[in-house]
């Protein structure tokens, strides 16, 4: 019986794989978009013979993605390049590097992960050539440039981690003609999204879709809620010192945003599938329901990415559309404040390849290529505007490379154990119900309990 | 024994009536992927699979064509054609113009769209959009319908995950490190047990003790000392460290207690005699090991095969571990798990990845299924 | 595609080879070294007893260098790391363990972990008697033992797809396609997010496991019950007993060791349990237990090697209860040899 399996699976295999021989996305030299002489410069550096293996976050259509820029440098190099991703990335990437067997080039979107491995001297720094592209390049260059900076195991501060591929947090998705059917105005204040919501209640619909589900990490969607609120209602200096535990997780203005998020996210009339369904919906699915026939909910917040999990075939600026989570007009002097993510990029078995990778990415082309697809946004001024694929995304990078004040994911600024762990077991629990006082003290005690 | 208890008819009916619930019931939950797995991805989310049978409603949008695609005709401005693309044609049982009302009309009927505009669908999706003035606009108008579609089985599914999601490579995968991860540890386990069994030497007793001790261990916690090692010898040797070597011996590691534990109670139940009579003979224990113990042993082996069989191919955490989680390295697992995360709402995906990392172990296991009863009854039973 | 499957074929010939040889080429080496026939009878004698001697440390040399290697040396590096700080470097002595009673997630995990040691193993156990006994007295019992038994050849990952699918939820009034909230609707009853209900989902997470194991429990049992000699049974018949009589006063005390042997296994499955929290909830809503706590503090956010050691080591002594009376078991057995 065995070897008649093994002969079906090797008919089957054999006649499934298909040489998986590189392609270019886009041809070299055919798009004047692209910053081809990026390029050309790239066929200088011979790495043939040299493998780098770069393990990151994305993965299914992301993976694709991503792929089809290192196809690029795969191919102008000769480099023998793996990428390599799982489901429980984050606790991979510790087994490994603390194993001794990392990849060469880490991806992580958690600045707070990236200190703990700096901190155990699991890195190696990138010079300071490249810490002085990002901060002459990048819009709002210094602040990217202190989010890759970190301390080493002897407590000096080095520069770990590279910036490539940010993402724009501060977004609502919606669909415009739901909007013009049902005569809804986009709105500018919070003030006027609160009524905008009642007014939706009024007629019969519900004004959100929230889900928080996302395996292993159920939670993180609330927190950048949360962070949004915190930017909207509190001056950037106090959301520093949230993100640093300078001010208790307790602390009223903490709790104050908590509890403005709970008001929604625990309104069985805001929310879609109600109250219980938000921690049960996975993030992925739930902007499905603002193209539920008849609507399940006419608005969305999350970050830029989530544009890849639309239906298949829907059209950004046509079939669906965003506004900018609006600032509170009680808090006027707070002007328009950006709050974004990112994934940054270190070198955790240090080779040749490794960095010539890095500086790959400083090249607009590499930036490019990813633009011209979806679901990337570059703070890289260098990179060609007019290479986004469509006029929205144009539309959010112009929001990420003017940004006045921006800051990151305060959950990712945050240490591993809060970030990553007990901020999302309290958002969880706060949309089931627990007072918001009560959640955010109970991080606290978490937090002190990592001191 | 059977005719001990319940003579009565009624008792006899209760019985069949109590198992076939609890089959139901346990059958039900793989039943319900199977089903799934096979059904159009469309319908598995519009409805149960327990309504696999009935036609299902869907309520759908389309556009209609853009302006440049008008005609005039008698002084009106008209658009025509098919909301469906060819081959697809669905009966269309009602449409609207709004999405909070996507059944307003019936289909057939004339909608109203206001200044003079009508529409018209028909059941088969065929339109008439008639204006006194000129269509403006790049955007086609929006149409909502309700339209049923009888219920489709499809392998689809199928060929969409062996196909284009590399499950074929992960099960090859699978397969290279099941095998050999089964058949090593039998063979050492078996020796071991045959010498805590049946061979005289100093310190048997603390061994057993230890071995019991060992089933214990959470191997979460072994991954880190393990995998600092394998990269210590990767690198002393200069060859990689993560290798299908690596896997089979950590799966032997981690699977030797029970076996040895569960091959020794076996071998310890055999006559005595047998062993006794061969050694007058003058048959060194290798000999009585490989001519009697291990024939005697095969329903046990064939267990404690299916048993190791099960356990590596349903293993995870090993596997990611010292195997690593690249698309080349992934087993089918690894590769079930990434779908659940990527792929998290599509019930089609995963409903259909499920089913095929199940079937092999179905085959194994009710193949070698006779064999496996008879092993545990031996086992265990001596065990209490 | 074709070269993997030559090479699979390749390593596995090796390694199965491998193996082969060692045990056949070390004992057959012994023979030449110290050979027992064809010498003269005094020295006949003094090579088989040192064969006696080295011959067992051949058959069970390398099971021993693989524990010692895969299980020993990883329990030891665990304790050290137990008594050791996050990066496993500085000293702290029991700081960990005082750390982990005062915590209130694993004070929480303590908890769920009885929940479940009382729960599953019982159930298990329970169900799967009454099912071994209810299919020993009908034509197609094998048949359906056999369904019964299925679960357990289902991986964790495979069975999380199964329940997810079964506890889906939408939102109230809107088509469920889990099965469980279908039938809650059809009942007239609304819909609910079954693995987020408080306590209450540790016992949908239970019924995953139960799922999977009672076929374990039914295949044992029912072999052990097929064990009773059937006179027992009949002089209890004569006697006038009734068939529950017969079930508690005569099938359960002489089934009892294997009882206990499956009570034990199970036992042991469920402390080492993880897959199935974490991929169903990854200990959220209050369902956290110990190897999935143990595993979020040795790789999550950076990882703590001190506190995840020192959660798998109260493991470790939490079943060694367990263990030491099997280990007695195991004992009194081999005593008779």
């Amino acid at each position: 019986m065995k070897k008649c399996l093994l002969l079906g699976v090797a008919l089957a295999t054999l006649a499934l794989s298909a040489p998986a021989s590189a392609e270019l996305k886009f041809k070299p030299g055919e798009d004047s978009k692209f910053t081809w002489s990026n390029y050309d410069d790239l066929k200088n550096v011979d790495l043939k013979g040299e493998t780098l293996t770069i393990f990151g976050p994305w993965r299914g259509e992301d993976e694709a993605l991503v792929r089809s820029v290192l196809e690029y440098f795969i191919e102008a190099t000769g480099v023998d390049l793996k990428y390599s991703s799982s489901e429980n990335y984050e606790q991979q990437i510790v087994i490994d590097t603390q194993a001794g067997s990392p990849p060469n080039i880490a991806v992580l979107p958690q600045p707070g992960l990236i200190q703990d491995l700096a901190s155990k001297g699991l890195l190696t720094p990138l010079d300071d050539a490249t810490a002085d592209f990002v901060r002459e390049n990048y819009g709002a260059g210094q602040s990217w440039v202190d989010l890759g900076t970190y301390k080493d195991k002897d407590g000096t501060d080095k520069y770990f981690a590279f910036p490539y591929k940010a993402d724009l947090k501060s977004l609502v998705w919606y669909v415009p003609e739901n909007f013009e059917e049902a005569g809804y105005e986009v709105p500018k204040t919070w003030e006027e999204m609160q009524a905008l919501s009642d007014q939706i209640v009024a007629d019969g619909g519900v004004p959100w879709c929230i889900g928080l589900g996302s395996g292993g990490a159920t939670g993180w969607p609330a927190t950048d809620w949360v962070e949004d609120i915190m930017l909207r209602t509190q001056s950037p200096e106090t959301y520093d010192k949230w993100t640093k535990n300078e001010i208790p997780f307790n602390d009223p203005s903490v709790v104050e945003a908590l509890q403005i998020f709970a008001d929604i996210a625990t309104n069985d009339k805001y929310v879609d599938g109600g109250a219980a369904a938000v921690a049960a919906t996975d993030f992925r699915d739930s902007p499905k329901g603002l193209f539920s026939i008849p609507p399940k909910c006419y608005m969305h917040r999350q970050a830029s990415f989530i544009s890849s999990f639309f239906p298949e075939g829907t059209k950004l600026g046509v079939d669906a559309d965003f506004f900018y989570l609006p600032p509170f007009a009680s808090h006027a002097d707070l002007g328009n404040p950006v709050l974004g993510g990112g994934t940054l990029f270190s070198i955790t078995k240090d080779s040749k390849a490794a960095r010539a990778f890095i500086d790959f990415l400083k090249m607009p082309l590499a930036h490019e290529i990813w633009m011209a697809q979806s679901g990337l946004l570059t703070p890289l001024k260098t990179a060609n505007k007019e290479a986004y694929a469509n006029e929205a995304l144009k539309k959010q990078g112009d929001i990420l490379v003017n940004a006045s004040t921006f800051r990151f994911d305060g959950s990712d600024l945050m240490p591993g154990k809060i970030g990553a762990g007990a901020f999302w077991t309290g958002m969880i629990d706060l949309v089931g119900g627990k007072p918001a006082a009560d959640v955010a003290a109970n991080v606290q005690t978490s937090w002190d309990a990592i001191k | 024994m059977a005719n001990s208890t319940g003579k009565s008819f009624l008792g006899r009916f209760g019985v069949h009536i109590a198992v076939l619930v609890f089959v139901t019931i346990w059958t039900i939950p793989t039943l319900g992927i199977l089903v799934s797995s096979l059904r159009d991805k469309d319908q598995i989310i519009a409805s149960g699979w327990w309504n696999a049978f009935s036609s299902s409603s869907q309520t759908e949008a389309g556009r209609l064509p853009p302006a440049s695609a008008q005609i005039e005709k008698d002084g009106k401005f008209v658009i025509e054609g098919n909301i469906f693309e060819e081959g697809q044609e669905r009966n269309i049982s009602a449409f609207g113009l709004r999405s909070a009302a996507p059944t307003e009309y019936e289909a057939g009927a004339v909608a109203d769209l206001g200044d003079g505009v009508s529409l018209q669908l028909d059941e088969d999706g065929s339109f008439v959009m008639s204006s006194p003035v000129a269509f403006e606009g790049e955007r086609g108008q929006r149409v909502y319908y309700e339209s049923s579609a009888p219920p489709r089985f499809t392998t689809e599914n199928y060929e969409t995950v062996l196909f284009s999601e590399g499950i074929g490579r992960s099960f090859m995968n699978s397969l290279t490190v099941t095998v050999p991860a089964t058949v090593i540890p039998i063979m050492i386990a078996a020796f071991a047990a045959y010498a805590l069994a049946w061979m005289r030497f100093p310190g048997r007793a603390l061994i057993i003790a230890v071995i019991i001790g060992l089933l214990v261990v959470p191997l979460q916690m072994a991954l880190i000392p393990l995998l600092q090692l394998y990269n210590g010898v990767a690198l002393f040797f200069g060859v990689p460290s993560k290798t299908y070597l690596g896997i089979w011996l950590a799966h032997t590691g981690f699977g030797l207690p029970f076996a040895i534990y569960l091959l020794r109670s076996y071998m310890a139940g055999l006559p005595r005699e047998l062993m006794e009579s061969a050694r007058i003979d003058g048959a060194s224990d290798f000999e009585i090991f490989i001519k009697i113990v291990l024939p005697l042993s095969f329903p046990v082996l064939a267990s404690f095969a299916i048993f190791q069989f099960l356990w590596v191919w349903n293993d995870l955490l090993v596997a990611i571990v010292f195997l690593g989680s690249g698309s080349d390295q992934l087993v089918l697992t690894g590769k079930l798990n990434a779908l659940l995360g990527s792929r998290g709402g599509d019930w089609e995906i995963l409903t259909t990845s499920a089913f095929i990392t199940i079937i092999v172990p179905l085959i194994v296991f009710f193949s070698l299924q006779r064999y496996f009863v008879r092993g545990l009854l031996a086992g265990s039973v001596k065990g209490g | 595609m074709a070269a993997q499957i030559l090479s699979a074929i390749i390593t596995i010939i090796v390694g199965v080879g491998g193996a082969v040889a060692y045990f056949w080429g070390a004992n057959r080496l012994l023979d030449i070294i110290f050979p027992s026939r064809g010498v003269a009878g005094a020295a006949a004698i003094d090579n088989l007893r040192r064969q006696g001697l080295i011959r067992p440390w051949l058959f069970i040399g390398p099971a021993l260098i693989i524990l010692t290697v895969y299980l020993i040396y990883p329990v030891v590096q665990t304790l050290w790391l137990s008594f050791h700080g996050r990066n496993g470097e500085d000293f702290v002595g029991f700081a960990n363990y005082s750390w982990a009673f005062g915590d209130r997630e694993f004070r929480n995990s303590i908890f769920n972990n009885l929940l479940w040691l009382a729960v599953v193993p019982a159930a298990c156990t329970f169900l799967g008697l009454v099912i071994a006994v209810l299919t020993d007295k009908i034509w197609w019992g094998t048949i359906a033992k056999s369904l019964i038994f299925l679960p357990l050849a289902i991986s964790f990952v495979g069975a999380s797809v199964i329940w997810k699918f079964i506890y889906e939820y939408k939102g109230d009034g809107q088509t469920q396609i889990g099965l469980l909230n279908a039938i809650v609707q059809y009942l007239g009853g609304s819909p609910q997010v079954w693995i987020s209900l408080p306590f209450w989902n540790n016992f949908f997470l239970m019924v995953i496991l139960i799922w999977i194991q009672t076929g374990f429990a039914m295949v044992i049992l029912s072999a052990a019950l097929r064990g009773i000699p059937e006179e027992t049974i009949e002089a209890a018949v004569i006697d006038g007993a009734n068939p529950f009589q017969i079930f508690w006063k005569i099938m359960i005390p002489q089934i009892w060791g294997t009882i206990a042997v499956v009570w034990t296994t199970i036992t042991i499955l469920v402390l080492k349990v993880f897959d199935i929290v974490l991929t169903m909830t990854n200990g959220q809503w209050n369902s956290q237990v110990l190897a999935n706590l143990m595993f979020d503090w040795m790789f999550r956010g950076g990882g703590d090697f001190g506190r995840g050691a020192t959660i798998a080591i109260i493991i470790m002594l939490a079943v060694l209860p367990i263990m030491i009376w099997n280990i007695r078991q195991a004992n009194r057995e081999s005593g008779g040899h």
